[in-house]
């Protein structure tokens, strides 16, 4: 067993692992923490198969970004997991048959010869993987990338719709309205007639 | 290095390549070890002097050992464990902290070929592991089951999250300039001198990722994070002994890091500020030539310079409210790039690159 | 060496692990989430395999713009679950009954 072969089996037992906890943990923030794990993994996977440019961008985005939001909303949210969790006993049969059942005949599939692709040889030191990709993405396919830039832009703007919302209660500052405070609106100098000490008569 | 390798020859060669790495790791890890004791050392004397005090002076020679005497007191408290917090993400959170920082320091060129793993993506790397920073600070947040804990944690996270944009965006510009993701191809593009470097013309880049860095490592005057008059220490207020010792460190470390990688991104790391500036004889003056002349002492004196920055900061700014730092991340800061990255693009594009 | 197939049975298993998981938590909307992720993880890790013995970039080229859909995907998913939350009180997928008629 070489190595790379040791590696691999590592991590995709962990991964595998981590999947199956991820399913069936109580707690959904348990939950996320095994995806994150899943996601390392394949992040692992994926440089051991030489695609270190997308290795580090799902540890990058991934679990630098999407998974700390699903943690962030998972942790802000009182979910009542008791009510959640009815019902797993009862689809545990089908789930596990129906799983298998896919296992199986993927597995059987995949017997074939057709997917006995040798193993290509080691990239030479000068092969850039973020290079070559860049290559092939700024000019063969820039119309499906600046497609995908827009998409990303139409979901920040529909995340932040959805959720944001003024609150009546809240107060807010205008820094602006703040700075472009004069003199004039903030202090009114008033003349007035000095008072007369009078004693008044009793 | 050569000279250990051959006395170790009648191992297997794996083995040798192994033990190498394992030395090396032991040369980087153990001074920067040691540049975190003494950090404390000299946050607490620098803010001292800035506040008219001598700071700490009483254990060994005008206080030299006083981060040993710390260090001691951490290890031999307690450590406690709340009651219903989940043990083992409490416990796993701070070395979540702590691993990353340490970590990113293996592409990080110390020297002409001083580096530990000289990988052809460096500076992706350093961006993947200093986001996954973020986790041991959500779960010791969350692990703690308190709610003041739990606060810092999120509050931390949405930060961290929002000036990690900055942050890459502060990269791409640097990595447009050199045309490469490798730290040491990024150093070597810098050489020649002062006015090579690449602070010139990415200045906006550079304040960017400064105060980026400064609040990726929850440093005042962005600690929210920790915010004792609010939350009281933030996402680290149940840890005591070793757990907190360890978020000590990694926040040192991570300050450490920040100021490398500023210095080795825009001040050209090991390179000297006098290359090509001076007559090369200069440089062949026994001792004076080698402290002029590139080496370790220059990334060294620049990364000095930063961290003193950083704690200049801290003895001089208020805290930032929590919606004054996101409005400064998000309305400032990224625009301030987006700007810069389309400029140098444009310059790029018509071949106006004087960095080149 | 390991093979092509050992990628590809990898991707299997993950894949037919997050069904097994929508089956099982087909009441949290969160993990139902969570399993479209490891759904999606598990298509990338094959695109990728089959770019690497294939000596084809395209598959990593596919593999980022699913990054990018499946990242737009998690981040209006969860705004929509916050909404939900907000709203409802709840997560459970049988208490979004309102347009029952």
């Amino acid at each position: 067993m070489t190595f790379q072969m040791f590696l691999f089996y590592f991590f995709a037992t962990i991964q595998v692992f981590a999947g199956l906890r991820m399913i069936s943990v109580r707690n959904p923030v348990h939950a996320a923490l095994f995806l994150v794990l899943s996601f390392v993994c394949a992040a692992s996977l994926w440089i051991l198969m030489e695609a270190e440019f997308l290795g580090l961008l799902i540890v990058l985005v991934y679990v630098g970004a999407v998974l700390v939001l699903f943690l962030f909303v998972v942790m802000m949210l009182d979910i009542n997991i008791a009510q959640i969790r009815e019902g797993f006993a009862r689809y545990l049969p089908i789930a596990a048959v129906a799983a298998l059942v896919m296992v199986v005949q993927m597995i059987w599939v995949l017997n074939d010869k057709v997917f006995k692709a040798s193993a290509p040889p080691p990239a030479l030191p000068e092969y850039n993987n973020t290079e070559a990709l860049g290559e092939v993405l700024y000019t063969q396919y820039v119309l499906q990338f600046e497609i995908a830039a827009v998409i990303l832009l139409v979901a920040i703007i529909a995340a932040i719709a959805l959720t944001l919302r003024k609150r009546p209660t809240t107060k807010y500052q205008n820094p602006g309205e703040q700075i472009k405070v004069k003199r004039n609106d903030r202090v009114r100098l008033v003349q007035m007639k000095a008072e007369k000490n009078e004693v008044e008569p009793e | 290095m050569d000279k250990i390798a051959s006395l170790l020859g009648f191992l297997p060669e794996s083995v040798v390549a192994i033990i190498m790495i394992l030395i090396k790791i032991i040369l980087i890890i153990v001074p920067i070890m040691v540049a975190v004791a003494y950090l404390t050392f000299a946050e607490r004397k620098i803010i001292g002097y800035i506040q008219v005090r001598i700071g700490p002076n009483r254990v060994g020679p005008k206080g030299w050992l006083q981060p040993i005497a710390d260090a001691l007191k951490l290890m031999t408290k307690e450590v406690i464990l709340p009651e219903n917090a989940n043990r083992f993400l409490f416990l796993i959170a701070p070395l979540l902290v702590l691993g990353p920082a340490l970590a990113a320091w293996a592409v990080i060129p110390f020297n002409d070929g001083w580096i530990l793993s000289n990988i052809n993506a460096g500076l992706l790397y350093i961006l993947a592991l200093t986001s996954l920073g973020v986790y041991g600070v959500i779960l010791a947040g969350w692990a703690s089951n308190s709610k003041y804990a739990l606060l810092g944690g999120l509050r931390t996270a949405a930060q961290l999250v929002s000036y990690e944009i900055a942050m890459g965006f502060a990269l791409v510009g640097v990595l447009m300039a050199t045309g490469s993701l490798n730290l040491e191809e990024i150093v070597n593009v810098q050489r020649g001198g002062i006015h090579h470097w690449l602070f010139i013309p990415l200045i906006g880049l550079f304040l960017v990722y400064f105060i980026a860095g400064v609040a990726e490592t929850n440093r005042a005057p962005f600690d929210v994070a920790e915010g004792e008059s609010e939350i009281v220490a933030g996402f680290h207020v149940e840890y005591s002994g070793m757990a907190f010792a360890i978020f000590f460190l990694a926040e040192y470390a991570n300050m450490i890091l920040i100021s490398a990688l500023t210095a080795t991104l825009f001040l050209g790391g090991w390179l000297s500020p006098f290359e090509g500036l001076l007559p090369a004889s200069v440089f062949e003056i026994p001792v004076l030539g080698s402290l002029l002349g590139n080496g370790i002492h220059w990334l060294v004196f620049k990364t000095a310079f930063f961290l003193l920055l950083f704690l200049w900061f801290r003895a001089t700014f208020p805290r930032y409210r929590y919606d004054q730092i996101m409005r400064l991340g998000w309305k400032v800061l990224i625009p301030v790039t987006l700007v810069w990255i389309f400029a140098e693009g444009i310059a790029i594009a018509f071949g106006w690159t004087p960095w080149a | 060496m390991i093979s092509l197939t050992h990628y590809l049975v990898l991707g299997a298993i993950l894949f037919s692990i997050s069904i097994a998981g929508i089956f099982l938590n087909r009441k949290n909307v969160i993990v139902l989430l969570m399993c479209i992720e490891l759904m999606l993880l598990a298509v990338n890790t094959n695109f990728i395999a089959f770019s690497h013995y294939l000596h084809d970039i395209t598959g990593q080229v596919f593999v980022f713009f699913i990054l990018t859909v499946a990242a737009a995907e998690a981040a209006i998913g969860l705004a929509i679950l916050v909404v939900l939350f907000r709203n409802k009180r709840t997560i459970n997928v049988e208490a979004l009954d309102d347009l029952k008629g």
